[in-house]
């Protein structure tokens, strides 16, 4: 079985700052890592190959140069090679353009029986590009997966987590799957794995390579624009009852919740 | 000792002096105060507890307290493990709670000024927006304060590289049992100037005087780490590893932990965690982490270190080097103490320390020791980098609470005096307080002792000020 993971490097959790006049996310190389989301996608492709003899995983990126150390952290979880798609016309890509490059490099270096991918990033928080990419390259997509029930040359069976319960679904192969955090527990890195992943090299595949022009990649192929990042503003008004009188708070406080029609 | 009762006269002063919502008598209030993580083992009520807004106050208190012969017992977060800010007859608890206010972060000397009551944590994240780095790191980190840390001489899992908080005191202002306002050492980096009344304030446990301020040195944060977790299938090969490889390798870590699986299991269970890596296999583990000035460095050090470890029998070893994986690990060593306290009302903490070169040997001799106790149940875990190795004992029968203590500390007695006679002694970190008073005075001697107790005399003529701890006066 052939097995592609699509992965991105974030800015690290603990690190984020955000220009306050700007509104920009402040960055620096040191800072990032691989999308903890995508950790759950990485594993759960691992997991099929612990399975399935003979399966081969490729764990696919765009971004900066420097991106290829999230690649290789999912190398040194057990994932075989990578390959970094990267290119300054890549830049400023929306989640279309992204899912484009990617399903571009796909269908170059492929095909694959089962893409995974995470939820969303942690980051940009939108969800679009796994679903995205299922879409340009037309093959099934099963999106918030918390299970994989069986996997065979021809089908897959997950569950989907969903609101009020689980969902079963069938679809045929190839497909892709977005997983949950409920779906397994991400392994941490064994010391063979790193040195396995730091002897690894990474390819890196051009707008050229993957077969797409500087109009349908990054700023220029993106149909939408973020216009404006701002916090939202804050209003937490509350209102103290004074508890010396205990009768008179309850009383207050009743009244209160009544008026908000909360009880 | 004979103290005289908290009466409502006395009660009524203290309001005058704090304020009355600063002054609680109701006894669910109180309970709060009663007793330190330890549990309920060490449990005495106070009379009324206040809580200081200024140093004025602790004078004023510090005064009617010796004229009316109150004991006094400052009391940080309480998350002690030694009893030490347990008001043991009664009287009066000193809350620094109220204390709380970073006075100021110094970027030109590199020191932060502190009420006593700043959470360690709020001071580490402080510090840090600075770009700066307090090197103290107690396992209660999230909630104990710096100035209980100071008076404590609190330790944790960054010993083996910067020392236990002692190192990082620069300056302590405290007013004294007898409530004179003393300042010691200050922002300056160097002092040769008589008898270091500052060091000795420096895990006093609030024996001598009340710390009202702290000035903490500040360093810059290390560059790059990365955690090695180290699953061992024999336990004693774990052990042995953690000094060998240092020896061997000349990497030195900021952190080298022991867990044996008992504590492993019993926190990840308890608290739902998912496995931790190759549980299945283990019988120990350590967990370090490595500093490096760039990738390159770092991943060179774990390469060296940890394939020492694979060389001494490592089963695996685990490279976290994110916040997420990090945080995996060090979730379950953190939590450990307070799942196992939690879990088993009858668990003596203990705190041997040895030089690293007897740990295995010390652990081989006390597990020796403790067949002849099948009722009680020794596991490990802890600082294994400086030699804080904790022998905890855990009662596997139901005892009565007094029979626990005077058992427990009867056989700790004997882990003790191994540990004293291989080069160790009695608390690396938790302090004497009432739960290792008796092992002291075994392990150090009668003289050392008698000087304590001098010195105690000097401070606090009327032993008002948190008797019953480290000695017994006389």
């Amino acid at each position: 079985m052939r097995i592609a993971v699509l992965v991105k490097q974030v800015p690290s959790t603990d690190k984020v700052k955000m220009d306050e006049e700007t509104g920009t996310m402040v960055r620096s190389a040191m800072d990032a890592e691989l999308n903890p989301l995508d950790l759950y996608a990485v594993e759960e492709a691992v997991r099929a190959k612990e399975k399935t003899e003979e399966t081969e995983i490729t764990v696919i990126s765009m971004g900066p140069p420097a991106a290829a150390s999230a690649i290789k952290e999912a190398i040194a979880m057990g994932c075989d090679k990578g390959v970094l798609l990267s290119d300054k016309v890549f830049s400023g890509a929306d989640t279309w353009a992204t899912a484009r490059t990617l399903s571009s490099a796909i269908e170059k270096i492929g095909p694959y029986d089962l893409i995974f991918a995470g939820e969303r990033a942690t980051d940009g928080e939108t969800g679009q590009v796994g679903p995205s990419v299922a879409a340009q390259l037309d093959m099934p997509v099963l999106t918030y997966v918390s299970k994989i029930r069986e996997v065979n040359g021809a089908r897959i069976v997950v569950e989907r987590a969903v609101e009020g319960g689980h969902e079963v679904v069938e679809a045929s192969l190839p497909a892709l799957v977005s997983v949950v955090k409920e779906i397994n527990e991400p392994r941490i890195p064994t010391l063979k794995g790193k040195i396995r992943a730091k002897q690894t090299e990474v390819p890196v595949m051009t707008a050229q390579d993957v077969g797409l022009d500087a109009a349908h990649a990054g700023l220029l192929g993106s149909p939408t624009r973020v216009v404006k990042v701002f916090y939202p503003s804050l209003s937490r008004n509350g209102t103290i009852v004074d508890g010396r009188d205990p009768e008179r708070a309850v009383n207050a406080l009743v009244q209160f919740l009544k008026d908000k029609a909360l009880v | 000792m004979e103290y005289s009762k908290v009466t409502p006269a006395i009660v009524d002063e203290l309001k005058a002096i704090f304020g009355e919502r600063n002054v609680l008598t109701d006894p669910e209030k109180l309970e709060a105060y009663a007793s330190d993580e330890a549990g309920k083992q060490w449990l005495h009520m106070p009379e009324v507890v206040v809580k200081a807004e200024n140093e004025d106050q602790i004078v004023q208190l510090m005064k009617l307290a010796n004229r009316e012969h109150v004991p006094v017992t400052p009391r940080g977060a309480g998350s002690g493990l030694a009893g030490s800010c347990v008001p043991v007859y009664g009287g009066i608890v000193l809350s620094m709670e109220k204390m709380n206010r970073i006075l100021e972060i110094d970027e030109v000397n590199m020191v932060a000024v502190c009420e006593p009551g700043v959470v360690t944590n709020d001071l580490c994240k402080a510090v840090a927006d600075k770009g700066l780095f307090y090197a103290g790191y107690p396992m209660s980190v999230e909630e104990s304060y710096i100035g209980a840390n100071v008076v404590t001489n609190a330790g944790g899992a960054k010993v083996v590289k910067y020392g236990s908080t002692r190192s990082h005191v620069l300056g302590i202002e405290c007013i004294s049992a007898t409530g004179e306002k003393l300042v010691l050492g200050g922002k300056r980096r160097k002092e040769t100037s008589g008898y270091s009344l500052l060091q000795l304030m420096v895990g006093s446990e609030g024996t001598l005087a009340v710390v009202t301020k702290v000035i903490i040195n500040l360093t810059v944060p290390p560059n790059m780490t990365v955690d090695l977790l180290v699953p061992f299938a024999n336990f004693d090969d774990a052990v042995k590893a953690s000094s060998n490889v240092i020896r061997t390798t000349k990497v030195y870590p900021i952190t080298m932990e022991f867990m044996d699986i008992f504590s492993v299991k019993t926190t990840v269970e308890h608290l739902k965690l998912p496995a931790f890596p190759a549980q299945d296999q283990a019988a120990a583990y350590l967990l370090f982490t490595l500093e490096g000035k760039n990738q390159d460095e770092l991943d060179e050090l774990a390469e060296k270190a940890g394939t020492a470890c694979l060389d001494m029998g490592a089963l695996d070893v685990f490279v976290a080097s994110t916040k997420t994986e990090s945080d995996k690990l060090w979730t379950v060593r953190q939590q450990m103490p307070s799942v196992v306290l939690e879990k088993f009302p009858h668990m003596l903490a203990g705190d041997v320390v040895v030089p690293r070169s007897e740990v295995a040997e010390f652990i081989v001799k006390a597990r020796d020791i403790m067949t002849k106790y099948p009722d009680l149940q020794l596991f490990f875990f802890g600082h294994i980098g400086d030699g804080n190795i904790h022998p905890n004992i855990l009662d596997k029968e139901s005892r009565s609470n007094q029979a626990w203590i005077e058992y427990s500390e009867k056989v700790y007695g004997e882990l003790c005096m191994l540990g004293a006679q291989m080069g160790g002694t009695v608390s690396g970190e938790h302090g004497i307080g009432l739960g290792k008073k008796h092992v002291l005075s075994q392990a150090l001697g009668e003289y050392p002792i008698a000087l304590m107790r001098g010195i105690k005399e000097v401070f606090d003529p009327n032993g008002i000020l948190n008797p019953g701890k480290i000695f017994d006066l006389k």
